[in-house]
């Protein structure tokens, strides 16, 4: 027999007690929709949360913190207070914070490219070539490389240089954010002691606003911002130690990656990447995600004996059909394929209704519930459920190897048949 | 005198063992010639059916051996023998075993399909085979909208289709009428002198087998009378074939070691395989 013709019998076959394939059918596509809904929850947040995180860093760089003293985080009630230890340590809101020498450590680390710490500048204003001045919040500089660009690029590390958004582009002054690029803007700002000062920077680019938020505001360069840091902090006593919360070290060559966080882990630092830190969210998402589609799972386990049962007693019935077939000289190898691949096609379309109604439902739920007017608009960006297409054939080829498994069990049952038995059957 | 299609040696079926033990052959020797057709006739349970299924290599004997063409199948692959069920041999059932969902020219076109037979020439020598019975105006009906006469048309064409050297048949007018079982009757010696398809038709019904080139009456597993009545030629010799039937296929002669046995009792056949040899001349 002819694998076509195989094909099309055991489908014949199939349809024979409708009834029966129906009701089969539907517990398969109950197991292949909830595994669809389930996964593609998970695709849908995962992908809110790489779009609400874009922006925010570059996969060559390293999020460096101080590790806390044991001893000191324990929250069994307050610690005693001991003024030597409590300034040589440096915490900030319970934080243990990067020193001076710190941050020189980690310059000093192999593959380690530069290190900029982590330092909160608050610019007064920002004064366009007309003179209107702004209020300003300054971006991370350490986010530039990731943000969108709409002209121009990201501020060059060593020069005075500041990406403006492009929705700041009329109150500028400025035609279209081609213009911008290479135009002059002034920063403001105010010292410890209240004395102003104001400082050139070249606009190097516009960006657009991410729908993580990042690029809505202005970002400087690292040079530029320590600049502006080092005179926000000036004109007070002079030897105010310098302690920062964290710092962003560059490590160009991502396979030297692993060994830089080790090296840190050694000098008592804990180093993340971008993706470490994603991969911690990502990784409680999979997991809720795994234990919704262990539902499905065990909802298609469940289905799997509805196709034993189903061809069990579609063997039973046919008995003398299997007869006559093998007295014709079919060969029990094929009869197994024709009970098996009937199997595989209860298994087929019950996966591929339940896919395509799984896909449905959940485009349809995400539009209405984070769609406009939803109950989760407000959330910016948010998609509750994602298509990804791979997964999605992952998931009809998963059950066709469920329902050909639980198949095998009455195709052998029919290849074994005598025929003489089968043709005497009554 | 044609070669032998089909032989027997020796043939024994025992079904079952210890206190459940049945011999349902015990030791059949006998041959089938190519273009004869030949009537298995006995009681019910005497073992017509067993001997039938495995002379078709649906079953394996428990001893002796079952050759086809002069070759014994034991030393035939389980794909050969699949194949040669398909190819060589049609069936031809009591019971008609036609499928009751498919069209009547579905169920005729079954065996070229289990083949690999595409399907437009499948269909072709499907419909061939509905015409030569007269049945392709029924094709395209359902199989069981047929009535008994038809229906065991339908299988006919179905061992038709393949164009076997052999058609085995188990009771083929068992269910029918006496005028239809002649229709079918008639079908079938018409197949055996028009395209020398050889014929085994298992039988309880007495014309039936007086119609047949030949008969092998069997009672309790073994042969108890076989003559050999030659429609064209009268008085040729009837010859018993018990025990150590021989063919000299260079000179086409026949040799038959077994006496011949009265027909009225049939009971009475010693197993004597000292009986006087017999020699018989080709005559067909
Ligand atoms: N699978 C089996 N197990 C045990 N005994 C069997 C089996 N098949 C057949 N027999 C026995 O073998 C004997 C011969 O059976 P067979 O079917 O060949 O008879 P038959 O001559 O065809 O009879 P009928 O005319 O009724 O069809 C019977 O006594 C039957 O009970
Ligand atoms: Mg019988």
């Amino acid at each position: 027999m002819k694998a076509t013709d195989v094909v099309t019998t055991a489908l014949g076959n199939t349809m024979r007690s409708k009834a029966r394939t129906i009701l089969t059918v539907i517990a398969i596509f109950i197991g292949a929709f909830t595994l669809t809904l389930t996964s593609g929850l998970g695709v849908g947040i995962n992908q809110y949360v790489d779009r609400a995180l874009e922006g925010f860093g570059d996969q060559d760089q390293i999020y460096v913190q101080k590790i806390a003293d044991q001893t000191e985080t324990t929250s069994q009630g307050p610690q005693k207070y001991d003024p030597d230890e409590a300034a040589s340590d440096g915490m900030f809101g319970g934080m243990p914070m990067l020193s001076e020498g710190d941050i020189e450590t980690v310059r000093g680390i192999d593959g380690v490219e530069s290190v900029d710490p982590t330092v909160f500048v608050s610019a007064t204003y920002l004064e366009a070539q007309n003179g209107d001045q702004y209020r300003l919040t300054l971006g991370a500089p350490g986010q530039s490389g990731s943000l969108e660009y709409a002209a121009g690029e990201s501020p060059a590390r060593d020069a005075d240089e500041i990406t403006i958004p492009s929705t700041w582009l009329d109150a500028l002054g400025y035609d279209d954010a081609e213009a911008a690029v290479g135009e002059t803007v002034k920063v403001g700002m105010t010292n410890v002691v209240g004395e102003e000062q104001d400082f050139d920077a070249t606009i190097s680019g516009v960006t657009d606003e991410m729908i993580s938020g990042a690029g809505a505001d202005p970002v400087p360069s690292s040079s530029f911002n320590e600049k502006l840091y080092d005179y926000q902090v000036s004109g007070g006593p002079d030897d105010t130690p310098q302690a920062y919360i964290a710092a962003t070290a560059v490590v160009p060559d991502l396979d030297q990656q692993n060994q830089v966080k080790t090296d840190l882990s050694d000098e008592g630092m804990l180093g993340m990447t971008f993706e470490d830190q994603l991969g911690a969210i990502r990784g409680v998402i999979n997991a809720v995600t795994w234990v919704l589609n262990g539902f499905a799972l065990i909802a298609l386990l469940a289905a799997a004996f509805g196709i034993v049962n189903t061809l069990l007693m579609s063997v039973q019935e046919r008995t003398r059909e299997i007869g006559l077939m093998k007295s014709l000289g079919m060969s029990p190898g094929k009869i197994f394929g024709l009970f098996s691949s009937e199997a595989v096609l209860i298994g087929l379309i019950g996966s591929l209704i339940g896919v395509g109604g799984g896909v449905l439902v959940g485009t349809v739920a995400n539009a209405a519930l984070t769609g406009e007017g939803g109950a989760l608009s407000s959330v910016a960006g948010l998609t509750l459920y994602g298509i990804a297409p791979v997964q999605l054939l992952g998931i009809v080829v998963l059950i066709m190897v469920i329902a050909f498994i639980a198949g095998t069990l009455p195709a052998a049952r029919a290849a074994r048949k005598d025929p003489i038995e089968a043709l005497r059957y009554e | 005198m044609e070669p032998a299609v089909l032989e027997t040696e020796n043939l024994v079926k025992v079904y079952g063992r210890g206190a459940n033990r049945f011999d349902a052959l015990k030791g059949l020797t006998l041959e089938i010639r190519r273009g004869e057709s030949v009537a298995v006739i006995g009681k019910s349970g005497s073992g017509k059916s067993t001997l039938m299924h495995l002379m078709a290599l649906l079953d394996r004997p428990s001893q002796g051996v079952v050759a086809l063409n002069g070759r014994p199948v034991s030393e035939l692959k389980n794909k050969e023998i699949h194949k040669l069920r398909n190819e060589s041999f049609g069936f031809v059932f009591q019971q008609f075993f036609l499928n009751p969902n498919q069209t009547v020219l579905e169920n005729v076109v079954l065996p070229l399909k289990i083949a690999g037979v595409a399907k437009r020439e499948r269909n072709r020598r499907g419909m061939e085979a509905l015409e030569r019975l007269e049945m392709a105006d029924k094709a395209k009906n359902k199989a069981t909208d047929l009535s008994g006469g038809q229906k065991q048309r339908a299988c006919i064409a179905r061992a038709l289709v393949t164009s076997p050297s052999v058609i085995f048949a188990d009771e083929p007018t068992g269910n029918l009428d006496s005028n239809t079982s002649e229709v079918v009757e008639e079908i079938l010696f018409g197949l055996q002198r028009e395209q020398g398809i050889t014929l085994v038709i298992v039988t309880h019904d007495d014309d039936l087998a007086a119609k047949c080139d030949r008969r092998i009456y069997l009672k309790d597993g073994e042969i108890v009378q076989a003559e050999e009545i030659h429609a064209d030629s009268a008085g040729a010799p009837a010859q018993g074939t018990t025990g150590g039937e021989r063919e000299d296929t260079s000179t086409g002669a026949h040799v038959a070691p077994a006496p011949q046995y009265p027909a009225t009792e049939p009971w009475a056949a010693p197993a004597d395989s000292d009986g006087p040899k017999h020699r018989e001349e080709g005559t067909r």
